[in-house]
């Protein structure tokens, strides 16, 4: 008999508390849930589902055609290559990338916008009414004029900005416009390693942060060697060549601070191998090897 | 009765979970393999028994212990996978010519012959086997550079 019916017992109408191990179970179910609903939920996105776990997962199975395609294309070069730093939705970093998201940068004539990925940037610049002082890699140099089209019209298409796309033809157009004539397969084979590799360091503007021919001094605040990015000139004493291209290319994504408390150095070592061809990385390391001053040996 | 009020236990839930996913997301972003080598070899002891030394080693693990101990943990070179000396060659000159290292020319010898000195003698078992894999020249190189040191300390 319940406890209503109960002669004597006067019914009650009260909240009781939860069982505490009810709760505990909860909490458990939640944290694993968040986890699993962030691994294989989509985020909401309404075109994602089973067993897919993302909407850039599903892309890749979508028919395509002609534009929408070299879009996809462009959007899996940008993840890969710009997004580290400008940010999947293209808002930037603070203190590392200014946003594409609404940059005049991104609306500029093609011959001006290719020149960033082609070259690289450096000093103070103003995007969206904000000043920016850093400097960029140019981590497109090593993309065909079909890649680099991709990427630009992907990015000036994207995230509410409207500008036109960019055609195969107007990107080989600005990379002829802006890098000159580069040196043709015959004129590379002529040349030792090291001089290709000097080349392959030009091309990807690693002086922009190594400095001149690796020299180091480019400032790194507060990075935790000395808030200096690294020189490259004794390369040759610390690694062999297995170890050098490896590190080239992985990268180093996280610089470690000096004061641990402070903001994230503003530099850190893009993950190349994503970019250089190996060819280009194996006269890239003879090039480096080549830096080591005479007579620099330190007895060990 | 006194009504219960849930909605600070449940916020503590919520920001759990968020945190969860958060966790989840940010595994993604490190280089796993890196982090679990140095891991590994950081769970290890972080102190070497010296006493049986030469005292010049013993004094060239004082060097070793101050210096290296500024940027990262001792466990770290002590119980890495390192032992031919070209191994701890390259490597203390990688970390020396880090700028702010206050590793000077002088200092990085007494580190690499500490580290050489310690392998032959600590971690005997990999140096023989990594010098077993070796070509013969590379052997020969090896194992000169290695008495090289056991010669200046040992008496």
């Amino acid at each position: 008999m319940s406890d209503e019916l109960k002669p004597g017992v006067e019914p009650a109408v009260a909240r009781f508390p939860a069982p505490i191990w009810i709760i505990v179970v909860m909490l458990v179910l939640l944290y694993f849930g968040g986890i699993y609903f962030d691994r294989h939920g989509g985020w909401f996105d309404r075109r994602v589902y089973f067993p897919y776990t993302s909407a850039g997962e599903l892309a890749v199975y979508q028919p395509q055609s002609g534009a929408s395609a070299s879009l996809t294309h462009g959007r899996t070069i940008y993840e890969n290559v710009c997004g580290t730093c400008h940010g999947s939705d293209g808002l930037g970093k603070a203190n590392q990338a200014p946003p594409l998201a609404g940059s005049e940068w991104v609306a500029k004539d093609v011959v001006s916008l290719a020149r960033v990925p082609l070259l690289g940037l450096n000093g103070p610049i103003t995007v969206a009414g904000q000043g920016w002082n850093l400097g960029m890699a140019p981590m497109g140099a090593g993309l065909s004029d079909a890649d680099l089209a991709a990427v630009l019209s992907y990015l000036r298409t994207s995230w509410g900005n409207q500008s036109p796309p960019v055609s195969e033809e107007d990107a080989k157009a600005a990379r002829a416009a802006i890098s000159g004539s580069a040196p043709t397969e015959a004129n590379l084979k002529k040349m030792t390693p090291v001089e290709r590799g000097r080349l392959v360091f030009q091309k990807y503007g690693c002086s922009q942060c190594h400095g001149r021919d690796g020299i180091g001094g480019v400032s790194n605040p507060n990075a935790k060697t000395a808030e200096l990015i690294p020189g490259l000139i004794y390369i040759a004493d610390g690694y062999n060549r297995d170890e050098l291209t490896a590190f080239i290319r992985r990268g180093e994504r996280v610089i470690p601070r000096k004061n641990p408390a402070g903001p994230e150095p503003p530099h850190f070592m893009p993950q190349w191998g994503k970019i250089v061809t190996p060819d280009e990385l194996n006269d890239l390391a003879d090039f480096l090897f080549s830096l080591k001053p005479k007579g620099s040996d330190i007895g060990f | 009765m006194q009504k219960n009020n849930y909605g600070g236990l449940w916020l503590s839930v919520f920001a759990i979970t968020v945190w969860g996913a958060g966790v989840a997301r940010a595994e993604d972003s490190l280089d796993a393999e890196t982090k679990a080598r140095v891991e590994k070899f950081e769970k290890g002891p972080s102190t070497v028994n010296v006493s049986k030394y030469p005292q010049g080693i013993q004094d060239n693990y004082e060097v070793f212990s101050t210096k290296c101990m500024q940027c990262h943990k001792l466990s770290r070179p002590i119980n890495c996978d390192f032992v031919l000396a070209d191994e701890w060659s390259r490597y203390v000159k990688r970390m020396m010519r880090k700028p702010g290292s206050g590793i000077d020319s002088a200092d990085g010898k007494k580190i690499y012959e500490f580290l050489v000195y310690d392998s032959s003698v600590r971690k005997k078992t990999m140096l023989d086997k990594k010098l077993a894999q070796a070509t013969p020249a590379d052997k020969t190189a090896a194992e000169a550079k290695i008495k090289e040191v056991r010669d200046k300390y040992d008496k």
